[in-house]
């Protein structure tokens, strides 16, 4: 049996080492790659990158073939994810480029850092509507932090190397090279070999605007931590925490900063926004000091931007520049690098403790912790269907250290909820970009990025459906991901949405003719459990992670359920809705919910 | 709002693409555009005049995030 990440007929081919062959552009690019580190990449072959396939065979690198190029840029997507490391996809020209799309923006809108590649026809056909030509350096030129057209391979050399810079450096993104055919046969022996190129040092933050944060929160007495995927992205995880204890403030996290702060830490009120908890959104609708991390204001987490956080002065940290008075006006933003930042205003922080607003700050973190308290979700739903929530939790206690990753919708917003994060890393889930389809590539390259990982996917039956031809990846490198797929027979988020805003209209979201999952997986030859009684889920879920391999747990719950709390889109954080709520509020709809001016905290967006 | 933006891009291949897409997509529309490769030939200055709504310091911000963009300065008038 080959091991697990190892398809069966992979090995290196000694009839054809790439170094007995004369080096081309494709096999210089192939060299250069090992040189910055890659030992994975996701792809798919075809005309216009064939020479780059050609010098892949017998080279000291992990192709991993996915059936759709979707699932390549996710899989990517989900590795560099996991690991922190750059994800590399290849793909063709035409069609193969025009399939990654999706999973290079979601990189670039979620701050993932991605070498794409992909073929090109030769320099002298571009520009004449050659079979399979496609402008894919236009057509993803919104959707990348960089990209290059190697138009020769003399090139190649300063496009590879600022490639890996660029993606890596201050606030990670995708960067694509696009490699048109006569460069990759192009002579290459004359280039210099590479080396690996070096990341930027990140600024560290202006005194000056030190001082004013300092200053600022040293005047609170209601003060709210606000993190965000910043926070991971910075590698300031430990900082973050340091900061929190230090300075013991309450504490939200967006969804990309689940795990910034343990689930179980008494200072963590959970996710605020959209469907954030009742403790997180009322704090910070409470706070007079906001300080943000790493954090961007996002729509979905901030609801109506002029009514968020209405009586807070808000000190922003961030690496990027440009997200600091975005959206929000910072009475205080410190630019720069988070690490040094939180260790720079730890300390003096720590000093207001017991500083002239000390009893306020005691008796605000006792309401604060009081409302977590007695506003913590419930599994005790009556009834013999399976819960979703209730079973999240379950199997997040009995997979404590699992890297999970989700797809999109209700299931996605149920993981956010439920399951207990302890490191952002190990929650990958497409956040800017909810692309559905993301979940099982994801998880494959998760699983790709450290072999003994424990990964689950958690999927919906409308997302699932839109990768599982990746299933046939997971079989052929035997990879034991452990799929959740949470099935409620509709779009259910979308069918949410109906409920409550389009009064009861359903459109177009019913999935209940779906394919039989269970007979899908086998299929490819997964091993695959169902269940549907509530009685039943430890047991399922025990047989699950007991499966040596991939395995498929379909579950089936009520198509009715409902994702709460809610606050409804264009409405103040404060107007979170709990499934009680409901009959007795006359909610607005989207399309007649104008925005009204953004006053007096929110910069025009 | 009128702004005139002065920038100094590398001579790259798609450099005006990005700048010219990233100033309309956030919210900005150009009047006029005026701007030369430099005789060394691998910088490009370029002057733009654009009308918008929104905060002249979130497009610097953004345009001096493009990797092509080496000097961005956004001023009224
Ligand atoms: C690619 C893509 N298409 C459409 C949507 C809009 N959308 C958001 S959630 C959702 C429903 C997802 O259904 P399912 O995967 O079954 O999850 P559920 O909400 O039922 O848990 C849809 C259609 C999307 N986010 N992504
Ligand atoms: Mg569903």
């Amino acid at each position: 049996m080959s091991p697990p990440g190892r398809p069966p007929h992979a090995g290196v081919d000694v009839h054809a080492p790439s170094a007995a062959r004369a080096r081309n552009g494709a096999r210089w690019l192939v060299d250069a790659l090992v040189a910055e580190g890659v030992d994975t990449l996701f792809g798919y072959p075809g005309g216009a990158i064939m020479p780059f396939y050609d010098a892949l065979h017998g080279a000291p690198l992990r192709h991993v073939l996915v059936r759709h190029e979707q699932g390549a840029a996710f899989a990517a997507n989900g590795y560099a994810r996991a690991s922190g490391r750059v994800g590399v996809c290849v793909a063709t020209s035409g069609p193969g480029a025009s399939n990654l799309v999706t999973g290079i923006a979601d990189a670039m809108l979620d701050s993932v850092p991605l070498v794409v590649i992909t073929g090109q026809v030769a320099t002298t056909l571009m520009g004449t509507d050659a079979f399979q030509e496609l402008d894919v350096f236009g057509m993803t030129m919104p959707m990348v932090k960089h990209s290059f057209l190697a138009r020769r391979a003399e090139d190649l050399p300063r496009i590879v190397g600022e490639a890996f810079r660029i993606a890596r450096t201050g606030r990670p993104g995708p960067v694509l090279i696009d490699l048109p055919k006569d460069v990759q046969v192009a002579p290459a022996e004359h280039l210099p070999a590479h080396a690996r190129s070096p990341v930027d040092a990140v600024p560290r933050p202006p005194d000056a605007s030190l001082h004013e944060a300092l200053a600022l929160i040293s005047q609170a007495r209601r003060p709210v931590a606000y993190g965000g995927g910043g926070i991971v992205l910075a590698d300031a995880v430990a900082d973050f925490r340091t900061f929190v204890d230090a300075t013991q403030m309450p504490t939200v996290l967006t969804l990309k900063g689940l795990g910034a702060l343990p689930s179980e830490h008494p200072l963590n009120l959970g996710m605020l926004g959209m469907h954030g908890s009742r403790a997180a959104n009322t704090a910070v609708q409470e706070c007079d000091v906001l300080v943000v991390v790493g954090a961007r204001f996002d729509d979905r987490a901030t609801g109506k931007l002029a009514e968020f956080a209405p009586q807070a002065r808000v000190v922003h940290m961030d690496f990027d520049a440009s997200e600091i008075g975005k959206l929000r006006r910072a009475d205080a933003g410190v630019r720069g690098d988070l690490r040094r930042t939180l260790a720079a205003l730890t300390l003096p922080c720590a000093a207001h403790l017991h500083a002239r607003h000390g009893a306020a700050r005691r008796q605000w973190r006792a309401a604060c912790q009081q409302r977590a308290h007695a506003h913590a979700a419930r599994y005790d739903a009556p009834g013999d269907a399976v819960h979703a929530p209730t079973l999240l939790r379950r199997l997040s206690a009995l997979a404590p250290a699992a890297i999970v990753a989700c797809d999109v919708g209700q299931h996605q917003m149920w993981v956010a909820q439920h399951w207990r994060f302890d490191d952002p890393r190990k929650h990958l889930t497409s956040g800017a970009l909810g692309a559905m389809g993301f979940g099982l590539p994801a998880a494959i390259g998760a699983q790709m990025q450290d072999p003994r990982a424990q990964v689950i996917c958690v999927s919906g039956d409308g997302s699932f459906l839109m990768n599982v031809q990746e299933l046939a990846t997971l079989r052929r490198y035997d990879l034991p991901v452990k799929i959740v797929l949470l099935d409620n027979q509709a779009l259910g988020m979308v069918r949410q949405w109906q409920e409550l805003f389009f009064e009861r209209r359903y459109s177009e979201i019913d999935l209940s003719d779906n394919p039989d999952f269970v007979a899908i997986a086998r299929a490819f030859g997964i091993e695959a459990l169902h269940v549907e009684r509530a009685a039943d889920v430890d047991h399922a879920l025990d047989a699950l992670l007991a499966a040596r391999g991939p395995a498929l747990l379909h579950v089936a719950i009520d198509t009715a359920a409902n994702v709460w709390p809610l606050v409804p889109p264009n409405h103040s954080n404060a107007q979170m809705l709990d499934a009680d709520d409901v009959a007795s509020l006359p909610l607005a709809m989207p399309e007649s919910a104008t925005p009204p001016p953004e006053k007096p905290h929110a910069l025009p967006a | 709002m009128r702004y005139q933006l002065d920038l100094t891009l590398r001579h790259a291949e798609g450099a005006l693409a990005r700048v010219l897409g990233a100033t309309e997509r956030r919210g900005f529309r150009p009047l006029s555009v005026d701007g030369e490769a430099q005789p060394d030939g691998d910088r490009w200055h370029l002057r733009i005049t654009v009308e918008g709504e929104r905060g002249e310091q979130v497009l610097e911000g953004q345009l001096a995030k493009l990797y092509d963009c080496l000097a961005v300065q956004v001023s009224p008038c």
